[in-house]
């Protein structure tokens, strides 16, 4: 966040602050449709890591200072934690910070480098393909039969859950693809400037 | 295909995927996707969504992002630059002071978060500039917050710790309990080290007025006789810690009487405070406590056993907010600007640790984890050269990979060959731990380097960082022999 947003955001009341933070640009070069909607998606699941903490710490007190423990919150974090996990997966990509290794990446020239990024992108495509192809009938039939947790509270959690591993992995794929078109883009943009200059 | 062919295929694929550049959680998910699909054909591909979906419901993950929330928190706040004002007010007039106070430091903040990264990069802002100021060595001064700050992922809480602890279905409680001696060894190493080598070269860490400095401005002083004011003002704290770890160690009944205990202790140093606002110790208590506080908290919760690991951090992270708010410095984007860095240091971990469940469950159930086995057992070489073997692998992928890409490839597969060895999982993943430490400092891509790097001075380059890190690393290798040769240092808290 740049000290111009951070301003913005401070300078208002909470909920416009906030507001502001949801609909502002993600911070990329070039953005397109594909980014602003997955960093929106991102930026409200976010706020599922302080109501978190807020449950637990709400729980824990219940415990030690009332001494009637709850039975919902340990399965209703487990339910967002679920979802933090799963949506992170989405603006990492979107931010660029999964894992990999630049060791050799970095040394190849400009059309390898190139090249290796369509092989990513293919890779990523690949395994949400896989995945997707192979357990969408049984994420869709657990949603239908509205699949509980099986316990006293009985949270919906495998009819949701479940269905969100593939949504999830569906979108990160969708950023890879977009990844590799800004990328695409941006090396044209600089190769037309830098031919301009000469 | 037999399983030999295929051990290989998938040696060769990572290797290939991994030096295209493809990002680590999905190059696993995809060869693991393969695998099943060349073993079971199309109706096991299921198991992909499987693995994933069991994971994404664990209840332990969880503290993974509450801890990065603290840790980043507690970056965006005065507390732990107050911390080193009070610990340099304290030890700043000693030779070689302010490396030993970064030491301190880096520990106590190891003890509030979990990662790496935060750490180094806050030393680097705070410590470095007055060590080179003060005309320390550099690379006294470089080595000392990269290795301190690297501490972060050894002392509990740590995030490789509980990833470990997930993998290797291993109790991440034993482990946090077992990896406190440990941590603490190699941060007195480190300030052993800093103290004789100044000690035998002054000129290594030049004291404020041979610097020429204005010493007021760089080490405050205080009037004579603090130090027994200082020692007198640290009992309440000392007893309240001293009460917990003695809880921990006799394992309470009622686990009520621990939380009384370590909210005494707590209080008991903040009356202390309000107390002494007068005397010459209240800066130092007043910059040591509330980091301590959380300390007690987190750590007290956990080897208490009053709260489960998850509880006991998001406990850290309300004791952390509290302080933020007490101290005025609570700003909406600061909030903000914290839960997006967690989010994205989750989203990396966690897709990373997706793929690789993925690529371990296809290759247990194809027979890949006995064939691995019966390969190493097949050598009939000493147990413990096998236990040598997995840790040379360990610091020759250190040099390449990330920790936890390093944890998910290889413990699936040494895990069970180190049970079967008989040798305890729980000692073995504080071995672990303690390669990463030296992971993080090896070059080519020693992780602590990039991160001091974005903090420093244009004139410090990346050699000049990896330079600094030769002793360090040669401490932290002594430190590993020991823990190899006795078990019991890492084991004796756990029985």
């Amino acid at each position: 966040m740049d000290e111009h947003t951070k301003k913005l955001i401070d300078s208002g009341s909470v909920a416009t602050g906030i507001l502001r933070w949801l609909i502002a640009h993600p911070p990329n070069e070039t953005v397109t449709f594909v980014d602003r909607v997955n960093a929106f998606i991102s930026r409200v699941a976010m706020f599922l890591t302080a109501v978190a903490v807020i449950v637990t710490f709400y729980e824990v007190t219940m415990r030690y200072v009332f001494f009637s423990p709850t039975l919902w919150v340990n399965e209703l974090t487990l339910w967002m934690g679920s979802v933090i996990f799963l949506v992170a997966g989405v603006y990492a990509m979107q931010r660029r910070s999964h894992i990999r290794i630049t060791a050799a990446y970095d040394l190849f020239p400009e059309p390898v480098k190139y090249v290796c990024d369509i092989v990513s992108a293919l890779v990523v495509v690949a395994y949400a393909a896989l995945m997707i192809g192979a357990s969408f009938g049984v994420a869709w039939d657990t949603l239908v039969a509205w699949e509980r947790f099986g316990t006293f509270w009985n949270p919906p959690i495998p009819a949701t859950v479940k269905p969100l591993v593939l949504i999830a992995t569906f979108l990160v794929a969708v950023q890879a693809i977009n990844n590799l078109y800004v990328d695409t883009i941006t090396h044209r943009k600089r190769k037309t400037e830098r031919k301009g200059t000469v | 295909m037999d399983i030999g062919t295929l051990s290989l295929f998938l040696l060769i694929g990572i290797f290939v995927l991994l030096v295209v550049g493809v990002p680590l959680g999905f190059a696993t998910g995809l060869l693991g996707a393969i695998v099943i699909y060349m073993n079971f054909g199309v109706n096991g591909l299921g198991l992909v969504m499987q693995r994933v979906y069991d994971l994404a419901i664990t209840y332990s993950i969880i503290a993974v992002p509450l801890f990065i929330v603290m840790a980043s928190l507690l970056e965006r706040s005065g507390i732990a630059k107050d911390m080193y004002d009070a610990l340099n007010l304290a030890l700043g007039k000693l030779r070689g002071g302010v490396a030993i106070v970064t030491t301190i430091m880096a520990v106590i903040m190891a003890a509030m978060s979990g990662i790496i990264g935060g750490e180094i990069v806050l030393l680097g802002l705070v410590a470095l500039p007055q060590m080179l100021r003060l005309g320390y060595n550099k690379h006294l001064a470089i080595g000392t917050i990269c290795a301190g700050g690297s501490l972060g992922t050894m002392i509990p809480p740590s995030v490789v710790l509980i990833i470990f602890g997930l993998i290797t279905e291993t109790s991440i409680t034993a482990l946090f309990t077992a990896a406190f001696v440990p941590g603490l060894m190699l941060a007195s190493t480190y300030i052993g080290y800093i103290v004789v080598r100044t000690r035998l070269n002054p000129a290594l860490a030049p004291m404020p007025d041979e610097a020429h400095v204005d010493i007021s401005q760089e080490v405050p002083k205080l009037r004579a006789g603090w130090a027994p004011e200082l020692a007198y003002n640290l009992i309440p704290v000392a007893i309240g810690l001293a009460g917990v770890a003695l809880g921990s160690f006799v394992g309470f009944e009622d686990t009520q009487q621990v939380a009384a205990f370590i909210f005494t202790s707590a209080a008991a140093g903040l009356y202390f405070v309000f107390r002494l606002r007068n005397s010459d110790f209240h800066p130092i208590a007043k910059g040591l406590l509330p980091p301590l506080i959380v300390v007690d908290l987190v750590l007290g919760s956990i080897y208490g056993g009053v709260t489960g690991i998850t509880e006991a951090a998001a406990m850290g992270v309300v004791a952390t907010f509290i302080l933020i708010t007490i101290r005025r410095e609570l700003g909406l984007s600061m909030l903000l600007e914290s839960l997006e860095q967690t989010f994205r240091s989750v989203g990396t971990i966690l897709w990373v640790t997706f793929g690789a469940t993925v690529l371990a469950g296809a290759y247990s159930l194809s027979g890949g984890n006995a064939y691995v086995a019966n390969l190493i057992f097949g050598l009939d070489i000493a147990p413990i050269a096998v236990i040598l073997i997995m840790m040379a692998i360990f610091l020759v992928l250190g040099m390449f990979m990330d920790w936890i890409g390093i944890v998910l490839l290889t413990m699936p597969v040494f895990m069970p060959i180190v049970i079967k060895l008989g040798y305890d999982p729980i000692w073995f993943g504080i071995l672990f731990s303690v390669n990463m430490q030296v992971a993080f400092l090896t070059p080519p891509f020693g992780s602590a380097a990039f991160y001091l790097k974005s903090v420093t001075p244009p004139e410090i380059d990346l050699v000049t960082i990896y330079r600094s890190f030769g002793p360090f690393i040669c401490l932290q290798l002594a430190v590993l022999a020991l823990l190899v040769i006795f078990p019991e240092i890492s084991l004796f808290l756990v029985r």
